[in-house]
């Protein structure tokens, strides 16, 4: 699809508020000092959209940290599965990258129903960054700055206006009604986009190069002893489960009300606690910390790559955010390369 | 979708996060990333806070009890009843008969207007709470030495010292966010000293783990002490200008060269040694200590010798140098600053001075008791003597946190009057005659002060489930009905009052702490922006005083009969008594029983092996749990959580107190241990 519009900055609340009519309206907004965090916009304009990483991913708009699932009761079950329709304003491209991959593992061969729910009924525009923030690494990732496509909406900023690229059905629908708002774009438009593309590819601090790692822990030269380091840095606190944009653990757990009715519930898990994988009879196959994490890792740089044919990462950077340990993704995967070329002898 | 920003309700770190709500109902939480303590981290417990709140579980109206069961009750009904039963009691024996546990997990506001409750409503000083389990020996050593007893860094100084000396904090697991400061620290080159009988993992970052036997900080410390002085390395101007009594403490360290140090403590002279010059020598120095310091008869004298040896290294009032006492509760802080304790109101007021009792008096307008009241670990005793008739305990547990809960029991049952308020029904609430239900940290205003001393606030973000009810709204509801008027709009107005009334909390009011985090006391007025770290230029009391201490062996010492030293503590995923923990998947599946730590040698001699179960016995009581092998804890000792209902530690410990602060010895018992022989084969 990929079709270009521009739209001048000053139209783009308007067009907010009338979409706003049809869905509910989230996007970044100011949170406690200088914290920016995704909520329901009340006043449009203080949407602030050149800002650093958000703190969730948006995962928790399509798989919320605690969802009800359904209620059981002696007249039968309710589905309460979500479905509100959602606009959300203003995702990075990293983030975007995630959830096209989240689509491929809960809408796969096992269709997850709650999940496919929220994102039948769930709009993004997203943004391209021009200012990548310090923790991020989308760029040697193909998931980011900007996306050439997988997503419904994407803006690039080009100073006074924006060049808005549609990829989606969903995001064909909010636009159709309100072309009038809209010019086409010239090729002024994608020269600067383009400039904007170049400098913000400049600006990233991180460089990270998953794909050396994956090799060197495939041929075998990360040994347990570095992981043992790694492991016992580990806080086990989840956050990095958590706030990934790719990670989908959950447990299950039921409330029940009285003897006969009550609710199910699921809220995010971690596959980094021992008890995540513990089993009757006491037995605890993943008692070691070493193991959890050595999972994590491998999880994300082996095996995703072999089921989806990409990394289980899109440089978001939260977890170099979150993690108290500091063995975050970037931290371990550039140890693990850097680690090899000093061996080698050769410089960084 | 909205996002309120608010403070953990665990531990002390008081790591702010954002509460997730949608149409009512809590989604989710994240952390604040611009907040000094956690800088977008959260420990498992704060990640996972948002789920016991809207659990089935909660307690969602009043509950009075009728021939032995409860009955759902209207608030109007249940406070009427609990007026009138007060009242009586006060009447017909005296006020003295009744006495309050506030809590340190409630707001600074509700300790506040409990500890109001009991001086001015009831005409009692019998007020106190867990503090005085955890870190009453800290409150009062401090004062005595430094005139004010909390930390006196703040957490984000951690991270630019040169020197860590931790001892008796399991940091990573307990604080864990303050954990995270000090690896940052040892990342960018600190030298990081602990000293911990058991292995943690904050240990195994230490460049040098001094594993003394249980109980005998005291030597180790004073032998530290001994090297410094007999080095040289003493700070003499700073001793001549700004202490006192050095002359009477140096007598006494010198009785401790470390070759003693090294036969009482089982830590070898040599790294004795290594610890006093690595200390002594740095100036960027912080001292850390939590509950393995404070929890002992000796409590007092273990914070009088850390105390000793930041002075006498003038290791203090400077940034990132100092003394940190790292507090427990959420808010423990506060319920102390607001003078939930029987001997002070706010700001450490001592209650037996006149005129700051008349002071009191003339706001609140009623006479109030000038003698100290009793302590919560005396309470349960006057229970028994038949002194103590009521007790009026909110959002505490003592049936699981108190030592000897056998006692405890009795004296719960022994009560003519019990009133629980609480989240859910608790072990304790079991024994009341009147339950009320409380609202969460998630429900309610006010202001949390955490260990740094930072006061902040805390923001509704749903309606209270039921018909819960704020802590605050119940005691205005209570001393209303017994005839004193205590009328507030919202907390702001308690606040208020309290910057009134309390020295070092003059300028702090709810609309200062809207902006940076809060403010960190002492405060003294609207323009004061807080204060990070104590003692700058004198000491709150003015010079600071060396108090001499020697070694006094714990009060239960090992034999043939009972031949294992038992030290308890909690574990990560755990907190405290487990009311709100057992109601949280995550936090609950990690550990579902209690376990006992045994070093592998003495799990050999006994026959015991990874998950046998063993009996394990105190002069009080005997709990079955399963064992632990691991060379974590050192020959001779076991270790287990005090968090489990089922096998509750607390059954073992000793109730022996420190003298002056009362403090219980919970870190050393003697146990003995016996293999229980199961039916069947355990599978492993
Ligand atoms: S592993 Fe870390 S950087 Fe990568 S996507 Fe997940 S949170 Fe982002
Ligand atoms: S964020 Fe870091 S410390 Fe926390 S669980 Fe993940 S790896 Fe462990
Ligand atoms: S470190 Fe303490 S305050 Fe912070 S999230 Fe964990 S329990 Fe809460």
């Amino acid at each position: 699809m990929n079709k270009g519009m521009v739209l001048e900055k000053s139209k783009l609340s308007y067009w907010l508020r009338q979409l706003r009519k049809e869905m509910s309206l989230i996007g970044p907004m100011r949170g406690e000092n200088s914290d920016i965090v995704f909520k329901t916009v009340e006043n449009i304009h203080e949407i602030v959209l050149d800002c650093p990483a958000s703190i969730p991913s948006p995962k928790e708009f399509l798989f919320p940290q605690k969802e009800k699932m359904f209620r059981y009761s002696k007249d039968g079950v309710e589905n309460l599965r979500g479905n509100k329709g959602r606009l959300i304003f203003g995702v990075r491209s990293c983030d975007i990258s995630a959830i096209t991959l989240l689509d491929r593992f809960y809408g796969g061969k096992f269709v997850d129903d709650y999940y496919m729910s929220r994102r039948n009924n769930t709009i993004f525009i997203s943004i391209g960054c021009n200012n990548p923030d310090i923790t991020c690494f989308c760029i040697g990732l193909g998931s980011g700055p900007f996306l050439s496509s997988g997503f419904d909406i994407q803006l690039s900023d080009l100073g006074d206006r924006y060049l808005v690229e549609i990829g989606s059905k969903h995001g064909l629908e909010i636009i159709k009604d309100f072309i009038h708002l809209f010019s086409r774009p010239k090729k002024l438009d994608y020269d600067d986009q383009y400039e904007a593309i170049l400098s913000s590819q400049a600006r990233f601090e991180k460089r990270i190069n998953l794909e050396n790692a994956r090799q060197k822990i495939l041929s075998g030269q990360v040994n347990d002893s570095f992981w043992e380091v790694v492991a016992q840095r580990c806080f086990e606190c989840g956050g990095c489960v958590y706030e990934c944009p790719l990670c989908t653990c959950f447990n299950v757990i039921d409330r029940p009300y009285s003897p006969t009715d009550g609710v199910r519930l699921r809220v995010w898990d971690t596959c980094l606690f021992k008890g995540f994988t513990k089993m009757a009879g006491n037995i605890w196959p993943a008692e070691k910390k070493i193991m959890r994490t050595k999972r994590w890792y491998f999880h994300k740089l082996i095996y995703y790559p072999e089921q989806f044919g990409k990394f289980g990462c899109v440089g978001c950077g939260r977890c170099t955010i979150t993690c108290p340990g500091r063995i975050d993704m970037a931290t371990i995967a550039s140890k693990i390369d850097m680690g090899d070329r000093r061996r080698k002898g050769g410089g960084g | 979708m909205n996002k309120i920003p608010t403070i953990c309700p665990y531990c002390g770190c008081g790591c702010g996060l954002y509460l997730h709500v949608e149409d009512g109902n809590l989604t989710g939480v994240s952390p604040i990333r611009s907040h000094p303590v956690n800088k977008g981290t959260l420990c498992v417990k704060g990640w996972n806070s948002f789920e016991f709140i809207q659990h089935h579980e909660r307690l969602k109206y009043p509950l009075i009890k009728v021939n032995g069961e409860f009955k759902r009750a209207s608030w109007g009904e249940a406070i009427a009843l609990i007026a009138s039963k007060l009242t009586g009691i006060k009447r017909s024996y005296r006020p003295d008969s009744i006495a309050i546990m506030s809590s340190a997990k409630c707001t600074n506001e509700e300790n506040y207007l409990m500890m109001k409750f009991a001086r001015a409503v009831i005409g009692t000083n019998n007020i106190d709470h867990c503090a005085r389990l955890c870190h009453s020996s800290t409150v009062g050593g401090l004062a005595e030495t430094f005139g004010s007893g909390a930390m006196t860094n703040s957490i984000s100084e951690i991270v630019s010292a040169k020197v860590l000396f931790v001892i008796g904090s399991n940091t990573t697991e307990q604080h864990p966010m303050i954990g995270m400061h000090m690896l940052d620290a040892v990342n960018r080159g600190a030298i990081l000293i602990v000293a911990d009988p058991r292995k943690t993992q904050i240990s195994d970052f230490a460049h040098i783990h001094l594993r003394h036997r249980c109980g005998t900080d005291v030597v180790l410390l004073d032998s530290i002490m001994n090297v410094i002085i007999n080095e040289g390395f003493v700070d003499i101007p700073f001793i001549r200008r700004r202490t006192e009594n050095f002359d009477a403490f140096e007598k006494v360290i010198l009785r401790y060269p470390p070759d003693v140090a090294e036969k009482i403590t089982g830590v070898s002279s040599q790294d004795i040694k290594k610890a006093a010059r690595i200390y002594a020598i740095e100036k960027r120095a912080m001292l850390f200590y939590s509950m393995g310091i404070t929890q002992h008869i000796t409590g007092v004298d273990n914070v009088h010798a850390c105390a000793n040896l930041c002075m006498l290294t003038a290791h203090i009032g400077q940034p990132m140098t100092g003394l940190n006492p790292l507090r427990g509760q959420n808010n423990v802080q506060g319920a102390c600053d607001m003078g939930a304790l029987p001997d002070v109101y706010s700001g450490y007021q001592k209650v037996s001075e006149s005129d700051i009792k008349k002071k009191f008096e003339h706001l609140w307008r009623r006479r109030l008791p000038s003698r100290p009241g009793l302590t919560l670990t005396e309470m349960f005793d006057s229970i028994l003597d038949g002194k103590i008739k009521a007790m009026y305990i909110m959002g505490e547990n003592p049936l699981m946190s108190d030592p000897d809960v056998s006692h405890v029991k009795e004296a719960l049952k022994k009560l003519e009057f019990l009133v629980v308020q609480d989240i859910f029904m608790s072990e304790t609430a079991e024994f009341a005659h009147v339950v009320l239900p409380a609202a969460t940290f998630a429900e309610k205003d006010g202001t949390f002060t955490n260990t740094e001393r930072r006061v902040q606030k805390i923001r509704q973000a749903i309606e209270p489930v039921g018909e819960s009810m704020p802590d605050w709204k119940i005691i205005c509801a209570l001393s209303k009905k017994m005839g004193y008027n205590m009328e507030y709009r919202a907390t702001h107005e308690i606040m208020e009052e309290v910057a009134l009334i309390t020295p070092s909390y003059r300028g702090i009011l709810h609309h200062r702490l809207d902006s940076n985090f809060g403010l960190q006391w002492p405060c003294h007025d609207l323009n004061h922006q807080g204060t990070p770290f104590l003692h700058r230029k004198k000491f709150t009391k003015g010079l600071g005083t060396f108090i001499p201490v020697d070694y006094i062996p714990p009060a239960e010492e090992t034999d043939k009969r009972f031949p294992f030293l038992l030290t308890t503590g909690r574990i990560y995923f755990r907190y405290h008594t487990a009311t709100m923990c057992q109601r949280t998947s995550t936090l609950e599946r990690e550990y579902p029983e209690c376990y006992a730590e045994i070093n592998p040698k003495d799990a050999d001699s006994l026959g015991i092996k990874g998950n046998s179960m063993m009996r394990v016995s105190s002069r009080r009581g005997s709990i079955i749990v399963r064992a632990q092998v691991t060379d974590k804890v050192p020959e001779g000792t076991i270790f287990i959580p005090f968090h489990f209902r089922e096998a509750s530690a607390n059954l073992l410990t000793n109730p022996a107190v420190d003298p002056s602060a009362k403090i219980p010895e919970y870190k050393v018992c003697a146990v003995k241990i016996e293999l229980v022989e199961s039916k069947r084969d355990q599978k492993d």
